[in-house]
């Protein structure tokens, strides 16, 4: 009633205005008052410790980091630009072609080196050197994802290879050399036909018995090495992977070093090298294509931990079962996806850090008529968009300092673990990346589309992640089979389940309470309980499913291939138990305070936007639709519970704002005139 | 001028002269090379604060009597009270000092410092943190903590951690003097002013009738030369500057040293290496991490992390280095302190992270900064 009647007397007052149309008291034309810009630090103060929350996040080699973080942001080759006043942002310019791109990452590369960022990379030993390896791979990470990239190679893969295949002579020859950048190395396994399936690979080398060389060839176009990085430019040796026939008979992969450049960069005789080209993402890494003509070698350039050849020509092997052979070589892949896991947490980060500071200071929409617009992180939708997905980023977080732990102290032991874990980590961790790329490209507007505000440009840089070192849903598949086999050894022998946290299925079946409230959602216990319940269920409906196949006589492979849908659901279960679990280690480990609370709530947002995600839950009866409304109820009173903390937890990154982006600051003064014409 | 409440002792410590537009602050205790007390700081803080409310002043001149703008902090009588084994006032005078920091660096008026002299230690953070500071061709400036045994505050992780390169490591660990050109060089002065030409320029800002910073920084412009650098100016050497001084440790740092002098012989390098093994091996180590931890933070947070340094070390729990290098230079005056850890390997990372943690008092809280609002874009760059 009143609007209708403000409704009347504003069209009368148009009317007048239209009748009276040299009316003297329309006010002068004033220019509209800017927006200001207002810092969310200061309306958002910390409820907790932030430092301490990022000493638990980052998990190790703090003071290491921000030595890094300070190498990259003090020298001019990190491409520092001011936004604004006082605003400096550090980052590759990507409006370079992509050989300068190229050159600049190897010029980096090189500043690092003399910096002696990469003393003890390869010649390091123990758990305290490799953790310190990590924490400056993945600060480099965010710098730019191609750079870390472009070392990871390097140290991981070529310096990798010779570690873990190669035996004394090979570690004196090469070790030192790696570190010290004498060398350059790559490593050549993905071939364009075979990349996964890497038995498959049809490079073939042959041994000459009367010279002592072993002979490399590309038999064939799909035999072409490709996406070798470093190959294009830089690389100046090579591992190879191939097939060794001697006198006809196949011994299956192995590795072998090869030089492909001479030190002033000639392509050496007999190697063709071609590049892959301009790609969505990582144009500062140059990926080439390699071919070998009958490339010779010495022998001793076989890495012969595994197998060895004699001098005459004798296969030697001390594993004599070629699956286990094959095994052992894969080896070093798991450094690979234990350090993508833990880049792809670092770039939702980075992310997610900048979207939600965003939202703290940009507003849209007035709710009421003349009111002041709304901050866009305080319209409960935009809640809903970007706090489960830093929940999560938070619960992998733990995943991936698990992970570190668990590669940097591992054994012989627990290399089954360790390949399942990092495994289904890498898989699940990669995809939630891109997905939280994807949303905060969208909640940060037209802004998002700025390559100087990272998001948009993130997603390009890091799509290969769900790729590169196992394709995700091949590793995901991996995961099921591992624990398939343990369901069926254990049943088999009828003893009990130990490891990969499979503990929980000795106990009885829990149960999941017919009416959810608040408090029991909100319960470590059931959460536990219907996460263990979920994989529970999944692992044996799956076993029950492939028996099925087989008991109609297909064979084992096969049945495993048909039975696709339970395994992808069993690999998601597994992976976000084993997530939830490292999270409430962590929680545990704090003594109470303010940070155990906050941690808590984070936790339970974990939990029940993964039961509001995932359909399984439904789909197989472990939430009732009315519980799954409960859960839904729940997840939007998290929301606006994680609301007044959400500047803090991102703060609690770590991320120096010079690896963030002018939309995460003074974005009015980083556009303004003013700054156009600096 | 006149003091500003003449009731109080040590009041005509500082001086105010209200102009129309302006108000100039004048550091009036020359024979103490205008060291800063804590009444002076009390003063200081509570001027600043007045100014922001107060619409008929539009700019603050801050300048110091004498041959110094200031010349650090009043240790000499805080080593006093220390003494008597009460760290906590200490803690207060850094409380309240490292807040008027705070104030001047999110002033909504622009502060001009007319550094005419020297500028140590509190003097740099009752300056470095305004918006304007005018060198001339008798500026000193140094952070000399690492030889008292203590480490450079007053937001010196913030503000030599932006100097250029590895310059900030260097000065703060070396405690080295910069002139006026190079201060102006480097980026801790934004002009430089002949001192003849201080009484017009003054004059001319009084006049000016305005906030705002492009106009001011015109009209310093106008009265500022740009001075060479001396031929033995060591910002010529930021290029070894910056190769050893970005080292990750301390350790590396000097080897990175030993490793040039190694190729050549430089009377640069030796004194070098000569103030980092005379400094207190631990303070060295806590400046080195404060300075590159401060980097990445904001100045607020640089100066609550400060304060609990500043706290550790006044306590003397961990290392009683400050009480040690303040009996040595400013007490007995025998400049032979006793560093315990006597080495820079006996100072563990442990020991370290002490001073960056909270301090383990009953009544001890972190730094509480005030609340601000309504913060030019200058200030808001540097939360």
């Amino acid at each position: 009633m009143a609007s209708s009647l403000d409704r009347l007397a504003f069209r009368t007052k148009i009317l007048t205005n239209h009748l009276l149309p040299t009316s003297q008291t329309a006010p002068p034309l004033l220019p509209s008052p800017c927006l200001n810009y207002t810092p969310p630090d200061l309306s958002d103060p910390s409820q907790f410790d932030t430092r301490h929350m990022r000493a638990l996040l980052d998990g190790h080699n703090l003071a290491d980091r921000d030595w890094l973080f300070g190498l990259i942001t003090q020298s001019k080759l990190f491409c520092p630009r001011e936004r604004g006043v006082g605003r400096v942002f550090v980052g590759p310019d990507y409006n370079q072609s992509m050989e300068q791109q190229r050159e600049m990452t190897m010029r980096r590369i090189e500043y690092l080196l003399e910096r002696g960022v990469f003393e003890g990379w390869v010649t390091g030993k123990g758990p305290e050197a490799e953790l310190r390896k990590l924490a400056l791979l993945e600060v480099v990470g965010m710098f730019d994802h191609g750079l870390s990239i472009k070392l990871g190679v390097h140290f991981f893969l070529w310096g990798g290879a010779i570690q873990f295949f190669g035996t004394k002579h090979h570690h004196e020859k090469w070790l030192r050399d790696t570190e010290n950048y004498v060398v350059k190395g790559c490593f050549a396994m993905t071939e364009l036909g075979h990349g996964s399936n890497v038995r498959g690979i049809e490079t073939v080398t042959t041994y000459d018995s009367s010279t002592g060389e072993f002979v490399i060839n590309t038999p064939c176009e799909s035999a072409q090495k490709y996406w070798i990085g470093g190959a294009a430019n830089h690389a100046t040796h090579t591992v190879v992977f191939s097939q060794l026939n001697i006198d006809g008979n196949n011994h299956g992969v192995h590795a072998f070093i090869a030089q492909i450049r001479d030190a002033n960069g000639n392509i050496c005789p007999n190697i063709r090298i071609a590049d892959c080209g301009h790609k969505i993402g990582l144009n500062g890494v140059d990926n080439g294509r390699i071919w070998f003509d009958n490339v010779r070698i010495p022998r001793d350039n076989l890495l012969n931990s595994v197998a060895d050849v004699s001098p005459d020509g004798q296969y030697l092997s001390a594993i004599k079962n070629p699956d286990q052979r094959f095994a052992a070589f894969m080896a070093p892949l798991t450094s690979g996806r234990v350090t993508i896991a833990v880049s792809a947490i670092y770039s939702s980060k980075i992310g997610l850090a900048i979207a939600i500071r965003y939202s703290l200071s940009r507003r849209a929409f007035s709710v009421t008529p003349n009111g002041p617009e709304v901050l866009l992180l305080d319209y409960p939708s935009h809640q809903r968009r970007l706090l489960p997905l830093l929940a999560k980023t938070y619960a992998m977080s733990f995943a991936a300092n698990y992970l570190k732990t668990l590669f940097v102290t591992r054994t012989p032991e627990s290399n089954k673990t360790i390949h399942v874990v990092s495994s289904a980590f890498k898989a699940t961790l990669t995809w939630h990346n891109m997905r939280t790329l994807q949303e905060c490209r969208e909640a940060c507007g037209g802004q998002g589309l700025k390559t100087e505000n990272r998001v948009g440009n993130l997603k390009g840089e890091f799509d290969v992640q769900s790729t590169f070192e196992g394709d995700n849903n091949v590793l995901m598949q991996q995961v099921s089979k591992a624990l398939l086999a343990e369901y069926i050894a254990a049943k088999k022998r009828n003893r009990a389940f130990k490891g990969l946290g499979l503990e929980h299925m000795n106990k009885s079946c829990p149960v999941i309470p017919s009416q959810l409230t608040s408090s029991t959602l909100r319960s470590i216990e059931f959460q536990t309980d219907i996460f263990c319940l979920r994989e529970r269920d999944l692992l044996s409906r799956f076993a029950a499913e492939v028996s099925a196949h087989e008991a109609q006589g297909q064979s084992k492979e096969y049945a495993f291939i048909l039975s696709y849908q339970l395994a992808e659901d069993l690999g998601k279960a597994f992976s976000d138990r084993a997530i939830f679990q490292t999270f409430i280690e962590a929680e545990a480990a704090l003594s109470s305070g303010p940070l155990k609370d906050i941690l808590g709530l984070v936790r339970i947002m974990y939990a029940l936007i993964s039961l509001e995600e995932d359909s399984s839950f439904l789909r197989y009866g472990y939430l009732s639709p009315d519980n799954a409304a409960a859960v839904r109820k729940e997840v939007a009173k998290l929301c606006s519970e994680l609301r007044p903390h959400a500047l803090a937890l991102v703060s609690s990154f770590g991320i120096p704002a010079a690896f963030l982006s002018p939309i995460a600051y003074n974005w009015i003064e980083a556009n303004s005139w003013s700054s156009v014409q600096h | 001028m006149e003091p500003i409440n003449s009731s109080n002792g040590g009041a005509d410590e500082i001086l105010v002269e209200q102009h129309s537009h302006a108000k100039i602050v004048l550091l009036n205790r020359p024979q103490k090379l205008n060291a800063l007390s804590f009444q002076m700081i009390s003063r200081l803080l509570e001027l600043f604060l007045a100014c922001e409310g107060d619409c008929s002043v539009k700019l603050i001149i801050l300048k110091g009597k004498g041959r110094a703008f200031s010349a650090g902090g009043d240790v000499a009588a805080l080593v006093r009270d220390m003494s008597e084994d009460n760290w906590k006032l200490g803690a207060k005078l850094s409380h309240m000092e490292y807040t008027m920091n705070y104030v001047m660096a999110t002033h909504n008026k622009p502060q001009v410092s007319i550094l005419n002299g020297i500028v140590m230690g509190s003097g740099a953070g009752a300056s470095i943190h305004g918006r304007f500071r005018v060198a001339t061709e008798k500026s000193v400036f140094a952070m000399p903590e690492t030889v008292l045994g203590f480490f450079p505050d007053v937001g010196g992780s913030y503000f030599l951690s932006r100097l250029p390169g590895f310059f900030g490591e260097y000065l703060g660990l070396t405690g080295t003097r910069l002139d006026g050109a190079e201060m102006l060089a480097c980026g801790l002065a934004t002009h430089f002013v002949p001192e003849e030409r201080l009484s017009l320029l003054e004059e001319a800002l009084c006049n000016a009738n305005s906030s705002d910073s492009a106009i001011i920084s015109a009209i310093i412009d106008e009265f500022s030369q740009h001075p060479g650098l001396k031929e033995k100016s060591v910002y010529h050497l930021l290029d070894i500057i910056n190769n050893c001084f970005s080292r990750r440790t301390v350790e590396e740092i000097i080897l990175a040293l030993e490793r040039e002098a190694l190729n050549k012989s430089n009377g640069w390098i030796s004194s070098t290496i000569k103030s980092l093994k005379a400094a207190s091996p631990t303070s060295l180590k806590i400046t080195l991490r404060s300075i590159r931890e401060g980097r990445l933070l904001g100045v607020g947070q640089c100066l609550i992390s400060e304060y609990r340094m500043a706290c550790h070390a006044m306590q003397g729990k961990v290392s009683k280095d400050f009480m040690e290098g303040c009996r040595a230079l400013l007490l007995d005056k025998d400049k032979n302190p006793k560093w315990e850890p006597s080495k820079l390997e006996l100072v563990s990372d442990e020991m370290v992270d002490r001073y960056f943690s909270k301090v383990d008092d009953e009544d001890w809280e972190d730094l509480k900064l005030p609340f601000r609002s309504n913060l030019p874009v200058h200030a808001i760059a540097k939360l």
